[in-house]
């Protein structure tokens, strides 16, 4: 009689402590179910991430790429003073244009006042935080107006894009020889 | 085919000579590449590392006294990522301080279009102008890391801050503890992303995207382990440097030559 009560009085307990280790296994199951077979590999995370990030597609390739196939720019680009300049970024990345080796689209060619948009972002001089020692700058349209052409006209006119001065070197090259003469 | 037929029938012996040519150049143009080849190796050493983590340490400068403010950085950037429009893993702010030390500073669009006014109607003259460049600081105490619940941002042994975008739920803590304000929600994925430094072409050799690009070297990417680089040189001898936020303590990978201490 005196035992039975006392059965009684600790059942409830009992019970709660087989349903917290019941939770506890469940959880633990779980938990092993639903976080992925690499957590915690290497610390708090997916170990398998790393992998994943290693694999992200490069879309972006050096100048050096682009010379493999672009003999005739590759000539005048590698001796310019535009050597340190990036085709793609004003032309658009690799990998839209060349994909294991071959040519899978075209990439965009700036026509006339397009270039001298372009150019006008890392030459204009109105932009006072540009150091001058970085890079020369021209105002506009103080620059045409120096040269005596119209302010419409654009800058490939007189320079060649992929080597700014290949041209106004040769000119000076020729007045020179005339000179001599 | 009747053709074809025809030839056969004249002279079987050229016949299968000419298509055997036929498929041995065929298959000569298949073993070489008519075409592009990888690119050389940008970081020394970098393509024999097939462990998990690499053993190099690797620091990132922005030289403040080059930047010329023309958003190659940005342009490759957002090429690089696919970035979505008006989100940016890396952007270029100008600062204006006047002789009243006013301070003011805009980034139209990050600076991917470059900038093409000067800015205007400030009440006091310029004491001085220049362009701040930022990206993801890879802090060695990375608060967005502490914050996040469900372990998608981590470290790396070799200190590259990362995000698991299978993990990632999007709930946007990391972003409120960044102190350096460099992440966002994708749009797309909704998943936080922010500037990784290039992991994916750092583990294959090449430069991150805008390093490459730069036509002035202002951002110089590079491995402190290895005494003969240039970042080494720069962070041992004289030079003004510093990083952003120094009293945060989340110690930024981060450095900036030149830096005025009116930029936050
Ligand atoms: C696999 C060889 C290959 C590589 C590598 C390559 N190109 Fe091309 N590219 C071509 C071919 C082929 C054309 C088409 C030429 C044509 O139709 O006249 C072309 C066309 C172009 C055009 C358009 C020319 C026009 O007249 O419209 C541009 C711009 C260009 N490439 C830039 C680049 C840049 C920048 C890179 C480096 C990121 C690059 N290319 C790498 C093969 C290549
Ligand atoms: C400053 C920006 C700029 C850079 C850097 C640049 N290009 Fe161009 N590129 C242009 C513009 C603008 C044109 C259009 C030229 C024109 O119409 O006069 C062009 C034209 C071309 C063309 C068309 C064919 C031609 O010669 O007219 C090719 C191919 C090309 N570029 C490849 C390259 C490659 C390869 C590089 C890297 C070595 C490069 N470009 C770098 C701006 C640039
Ligand atoms: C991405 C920035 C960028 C763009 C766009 C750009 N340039 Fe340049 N340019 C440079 C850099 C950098 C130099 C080299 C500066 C140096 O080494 O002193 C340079 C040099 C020059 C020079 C030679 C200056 C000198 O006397 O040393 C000229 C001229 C020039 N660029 C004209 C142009 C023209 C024209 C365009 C448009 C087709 C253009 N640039 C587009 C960055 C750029
Ligand atoms: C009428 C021809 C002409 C046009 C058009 C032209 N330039 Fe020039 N530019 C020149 C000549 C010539 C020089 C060389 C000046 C010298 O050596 O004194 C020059 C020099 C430069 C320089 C170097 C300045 C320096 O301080 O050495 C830059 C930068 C430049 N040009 C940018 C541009 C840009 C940007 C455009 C388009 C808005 C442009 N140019 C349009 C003829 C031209």
């Amino acid at each position: 009689m005196h035992s039975e009560s006392k059965t009684k009085y600790y059942s409830h307990l009992v019970k709660l402590i087989i349903a917290m280790i019941v939770l506890g296994v469940a959880g633990f199951f779980a938990r092993q179910l639903f976080s992925p077979e690499s957590m915690g590999e290497y610390g708090h995370y997916r170990g398998a991430d790393i992998e994943d990030q290693k694999n992200v597609p490069v879309r972006l390739q050096t100048n050096e790429s682009c010379f493999q196939c672009h003999k005739p720019v590759r000539r005048i680009h590698k001796k310019g003073v535009h050597k340190s300049v990036s085709c793609e970024v004003c032309h658009g990345p690799y990998a839209d244009h060349v994909k294991d080796g071959k040519k899978i689209g075209m990439l965009p060619v700036k026509k006339g006042k397009e270039i001298t948009h372009l150019c006008l972002r890392c030459h204009n001089k109105v932009i006072q935080a540009r150091p001058r020692t970085s890079i020369k700058m021209v105002g506009m349209p103080e620059h045409l107006q120096e040269k005596k052409v119209r302010i419409e006209n654009t800058c490939d006119q007189c320079h060649m894009v992929h080597d700014p001065l290949l041209w106004i070197n040769q000119a000076k090259e020729m007045i020179g020889i005339k000179e001599e003469m | 085919m009747i053709d074809i037929k025809k030839e056969i029938q004249q002279d079987r012996r050229a016949f299968i000579k000419k298509v055997l040519g036929g498929t041995i150049a065929g298959s000569l143009l298949l073993v070489i590449p008519a075409t592009a080849q990888e690119v050389a190796e940008e970081i020394p050493g970098m393509r024999a590392e097939d462990s998990v983590f690499t053993k190099k340490k690797f620091v990132f400068i922005v030289d403040i006294t080059a930047c010329i403010g023309c958003g190659s950085c940005c342009v490759a950037d957002k090429a690089e990522y696919n970035v979505p429009d008006h989100n940016y893993r890396t952007w270029v702010e100008r600062y204006i301080i006047d002789d009243h030390d006013g301070v003011y500073v805009d980034s139209p669009n990050g600076g991917l279009d470059g900038y093409t006014k000067p800015r205007e109607g400030l009440p006091y003259p310029t004491r001085d102008t220049f362009f701040v460049p930022k990206l993801c600081n890879m802090c060695e105490d990375p608060s967005c890391v502490q914050v996040c619940p469900v372990g998608a941002t981590y470290k790396t042994n070799d200190g590259f801050v990362l995000v698991d975008k299978t993990r990632c739920v999007g709930c946007s803590y990391c972003i409120q503890a960044c102190p350096y304000s460099v992440r966002f929600i994708n749009p797309v994925t909704r998943t936080a992303e922010k500037c990784t430094w290039c992991y994916h072409r750092v583990r294959k050799g090449l430069l991150p995207a805008c390093v490459s690009v730069c036509p002035v070297h202002a951002r110089k990417f590079g491995d402190l382990s290895d005494k003969t680089s240039e970042v080494w040189k720069i962070l041992h001898e004289p030079h003004v440097i510093s990083v952003l936020k120094p009293d945060m303590g989340n110690k930024p990978a981060l450095h900036y030559l030149g830096l005025r201490r009116e930029v936050v």
